[in-house]
């Protein structure tokens, strides 16, 4: 009981501070994953902002290592619309990472199968700003290598995360991150036509 | 390793320093997702669930009440559920070889109706019921079987079977049809498969084409062609294994799957399934990853490991702490073997 009231007291304070601060979640970027995924459960909106600024980025390079960037933004909010929907169904909240990214790894794999296939070349420049072709073309040699290392390196180097921040936002070991990131940037040379001797 | 570890490494916290990763940063970075968060659906409350469902309950006991009275239907002439029965939601059913019972109205031997979203069919000995899912299968209901309809939409299909047999046939995106039994669902990835559920809601799935996911009580089987498992209600969904393993190999994962394990490692179920597993019961291995801990998860790797082909990308150390992502990258890499169904 007195852990719940402490946590219903997070959440309520959640609420306030969003309330004052124009709905930025200052007071969320303190408390754990757990935390936030338990008040979001209660209903609190704005500790599902909190997950949102966390985990959005790590959504988008799963999505984005799929779908065209000109639709993963809107998958990335399907996703976001599911974990609010489904997430009172979470028994384990220290789950949430591994759960959010299977969440959109399936969501991803179903809007491929239903829409364009990925390899229109043109489709990854229909986004504002429009990237360049130059970065078109790396984004799909990203996209060519395995899919453990292509999130992860969308995460380094699409989304700016570093690799500590991926083993905390994945759940994946750091090694595994560090690993996954050599051996990815490794072949990615090669498909760039830069590999080394 | 500690040397390594505290080298300068631009590509993993930007320490020291690496032009080409930050060349491909800059290049890449517009890609980056920077939108706000936009307004989630409604959620609706268990309490708002309980009482809708009750206003729902109640009005449609109400209709029953008024269309019983008011019009009492002659004995097989009108039926309910027939095609002119309502504009309501429902898939349309054939009957052959018996009589079936959908909504407490008999649909003789070849006659057709439309069951109904919250409707049961049920088929007398003998009878087979024929239903069409929407635009992408049937499922054809055998014998003394009963089935309710319980949603049909675009996002979802969702059937109910609570005693009996079926043979379901769907083509489409993975997850769209559902079929719930009293232990577990069985979530259909794009396939074909027989389904049995005893009167104690013991539930077996037999997968004749792609694959499907039998989930309850926080689990998962994932079980493709070929494969069949078994939930009961007190564990939810059991091991998968193929449907021509030997009877010892089978007996060796049911008992695994009861619980049993005491007396060590030499005489545990376990250690018969790690034992004799082969390269054709990599799928059985693949599921007790996450079934077991400790030395017994690394007994289960070590086999699969020598059976199966494992990616380089995907790590021991993660197979070991089940990571998600790695067993779904394993998984996902021996999948093409699996699912080789007509």
């Amino acid at each position: 009981m007195h852990a719940f009231t402490v946590l219903a007291a997070v959440a309520t304070a959640l609420e306030v501070g969003a309330a004052v601060t124009h709905r930025r979640p200052v007071e969320s970027r303190d408390a754990t994953v757990a935390e936030l995924v338990i008040a979001v459960q209660g209903g609190s909106r704005i500790a599902f902002t909190g997950l949102y600024e966390r985990f959005h980025r790590v959504v988008h390079a799963v999505v984005l290592a799929r779908v065209h960037a000109g639709d993963a933004g809107d998958v990335v909010q399907d996703v976001f619309a599911d974990v609010w929907v489904k997430l009172p169904d979470l028994r384990e909240p220290a789950a949430f990472p591994g759960w959010i990214l299977a969440m959109a790894r399936n969501r991803a794999t179903d809007f491929v199968r239903r829409r364009r296939p990925i390899s229109d070349d043109t489709a990854d420049l229909a986004v504002a700003p429009p990237p360049t072709v130059e970065a078109a073309a790396a984004l799909r040699a990203i996209r060519t290598l395995p899919e453990t290392y292509r999130e992860t390196l969308i995460m380094r180097l699409v989304e700016g995360l570093s690799g500590p921040e991926i083993a905390e936002r994945t759940g994946m070991t750091p090694d595994s991150v560090r690993v996954h990131l050599h051996r990815g940037i490794k072949l990615l040379r090669e498909r760039l036509g830069g590999g080394e001797p | 390793m500690s040397d390594d570890a505290n080298k300068p490494d631009y590509l993993w916290d930007r320490s020291g320093d690496d032009p080409e990763v930050a060349g491909l940063e800059q290049l890449l970075g517009g890609y980056a997702h920077q939108a706000p968060l936009r307004e989630p659906p409604p959620r609706r409350s268990r309490r708002n669930a309980v009482v809708l469902a009750s206003v729902v309950v109640l009005a449609a006991a109400a209709i029953l009440a008024f269309v019983m009275l008011r019009k009492p239907a002659p004995h097989g002439t009108q039926l309910a559920f027939g095609p002119d029965a309502g504009p309501s939601k429902g898939f349309a059913f054939a009957v052959t070889g018996g009589a079936a019972m959908c909504d407490g109205n008999q649909a003789h031997d070849g006659s057709k109706g439309v069951l109904r979203v919250g409707g049961w069919l049920e088929t007398e000995p003998g009878a087979v019921a024929d239903v069409q899912i929407a635009d992408i299968g049937d499922v054809k209901l055998k014998s003394s079987s009963r089935l309710r309809l319980v949603e049909t939409g675009p996002d979802q299909h969702r059937l109910e079977l609570q005693r009996g047999k079926l043979s379901a046939r769907v083509t489409a995106p993975p997850r769209l049809f559902v079929i719930d039994t009293p232990v577990a669902a069985a979530v259909d990835l794009g396939c074909a498969y027989d389904m049995e559920v005893d009167e104690g809601g013991r539930t077996h799935v037999r997968v004749t084409s792609g694959a499907v996911s039998l989930e309850g009580h926080g689990r998962t089987s994932w079980i493709p062609y070929g494969h069949e498992a078994t939930a009961d209600g007190g564990r939810g969904p059991g091991t998968p294994v193929r449907s021509d393993a030997p009877v010892a190999f089978r007996d060796a994962v049911a008992r695994f799957d009861a619980g049993e394990g005491a007396g060590g490692w030499s005489v545990s179920p376990l250690a018969n399934i790690v034992g004799d597993a082969g390269e054709r019961d990599a799928v059985t291995l693949w599921n007790l990853l996450t079934r077991t801990e400790g030395a017994d998860r690394e007994a289960v790797f070590r086999r699969l490991d020598e059976v199966a082909i494992r990616p380089e990308w995907v790590l021991e150390d993660d197979v070991l702490a089940a990571q998600p992502q790695a067993l779904e990258s394993w998984r996902e890499s021996l999948e093409g073997t699996w699912i080789v169904g007509p």
